[in-house]
């Protein structure tokens, strides 16, 4: 399913439309369960965590605007929200979070992104623009890419973040901000 | 570079779009997620600013990989949203139900008064919709000439008003005018079943042009009670 065809069952959500709220559901929980399995790192929570996330679908359709993305990529910003939301509210202590991080399968994940830019959920956006991104990336020193993309996939916080790269938690955030003001820069060049 | 972090140091454009990009990320503790969180519900240009680095991070999205779905979910769902039942009545009658109940004693009422008094003008239907934006909801009941809105919710924020639309089969959105209060009263007749209204959270003074320019907060369809 191509990502015009998400963004316009979600407007038809919107509009209160069950059945498509029905096709919408098909055509996205894996992707959407693979994004929550990633960041909880806990499959036991996955399902509660899927619930959820298509109430607030169903809740917030109306907030979608077409014109600002793609509908999968809203799909997953809500999945990740609701995710990051579970992940802060757990107590933060070291080694917890370890076990997510083991997660990593050693591949580097934009190596995915170039290869899967044709797939649904990079739908309209053009090869072009994932060569872009991941140039982008690739401007970045390489602990700071990879501390960006690890947030991004896995829901690392600044403390993760910090004791896997070894540096005081506000050396971290400092250089977590300059690199993302490098990669706005690069892509909105 | 020092070990003190300092979000004065950064240069005031950037501070706010900083604090965007660490919402996507996802990086930020707790409390500071939640303050994010709740300032973007008010504040369109925020919200604006969180979009657009959920569309520069957006091919990152490409690395995952699918999971598993379990068969009970969606079951799950549908119970949650819309009761147990399985041909349930669409949402707005249902929360409607008992005025759904008074509207047939009502109409009963006036089909006998129109038989008594045949010059008596027939009553349009009332029309109904829940515009349900999580924190924020709108409550609006047309009559055919009066459209009565209610709000429940925060007002908006200094410099910012609510701007309400209706939308028709068309699909081009027209506004019916600023929400300030808790309850308006705006007078149209360019509303029937099936027409969506919309609200929006606009720059003071409603939108500048003739469309809605900031992040739509609510909406839903006018339904018959």
């Amino acid at each position: 399913m191509t990502v015009d065809q998400i963004s316009l069952l979600l407007q038809r959500v919107a509009g209160g439309d069950r059945s498509a709220f029905e096709a919408l559901y098909a055509a996205t929980a894996a992707k959407l369960s693979g994004v929550l399995t990633r960041i909880l790192g806990n499959k036991a929570e996955v399902d509660d965590a899927m619930q959820e996330v298509f109430i607030r679908v169903w809740q917030r359709s109306a907030q979608f605007r077409p014109e600002r993305g793609a509908g999968m990529s809203w799909l997953i910003a809500v999945a990740r929200n609701h995710a990051l939301d579970r992940l802060r509210a757990r107590p933060e202590r070291a080694g917890l979070r370890q076990e997510v991080a083991r997660d990593e399968d050693g591949q580097d994940p934009l190596d995915r992104v170039a290869d899967k830019a044709a797939g649904a959920e990079a739908g309209l956006i053009a090869q072009g623009e994932a060569r872009r991104v991941v140039d982008c990336f690739d401007e970045l020193e390489n602990d700071r890419a990879a501390a960006i993309k690890g947030a991004y996939l896995q829901g690392l916080s600044y403390l993760d973040l910090a004791e896997r790269h070894g540096v005081p938690l506000n050396t971290m955030r400092t250089w977590l901000r300059r690199g993302l003001l490098r990669l706005r820069e690069c892509l909105d060049r | 570079m020092s070990d003190t972090f300092q979000s004065d140091a950064w240069p005031p454009e950037d501070r706010d779009d900083l604090l965007a990009a660490e919402y996507v990320l996802g990086v930020l503790p707790a409390p500071e997620r939640q303050a994010v969180a709740k300032r973007a519900e008010l504040e369109g240009a925020l919200q604006e600013r969180i979009a657009a680095w959920e569309n520069r991070l957006a091919m990152l999205n490409a690395a995952y990989e699918d999971g598993p779905v379990s068969p009970e979910v969606f079951p799950r769902v549908e119970a949650a949203l819309f009761g147990g039942d399985e041909a349930p009545a669409p949402a707005g009658r249902r929360r409607f139900g008992w005025l759904w109940l008074s509207g047939t004693l009502v109409a009963a009422v006036l089909a006998l008064a129109v038989v008594i008094w045949p010059q008596f003008p027939p009553q349009p239907a009332e029309l109904v919709a829940r515009l349900d934006g999580g924190a924020l909801v709108f409550e609006a009941r047309f009559d055919g000439a009066m459209l009565d809105i209610e709000r429940s919710g925060p007002a908006a924020g200094a410099g910012q008003d609510y701007q309400l639309w209706a939308i028709g089969e068309d699909g081009v959105p027209r506004s019916l005018g600023l929400l300030r209060g808790d309850r308006e009263a705006l007078a149209t007749d360019a509303l029937g079943p099936g027409v969506t209204l919309a609200v929006s959270l606009e720059p003071e003074g409603g939108s500048p042009g003739d469309l809605p320019t900031g992040p739509v907060l609510a909406a839903a369809p006018l339904t018959s009670l």
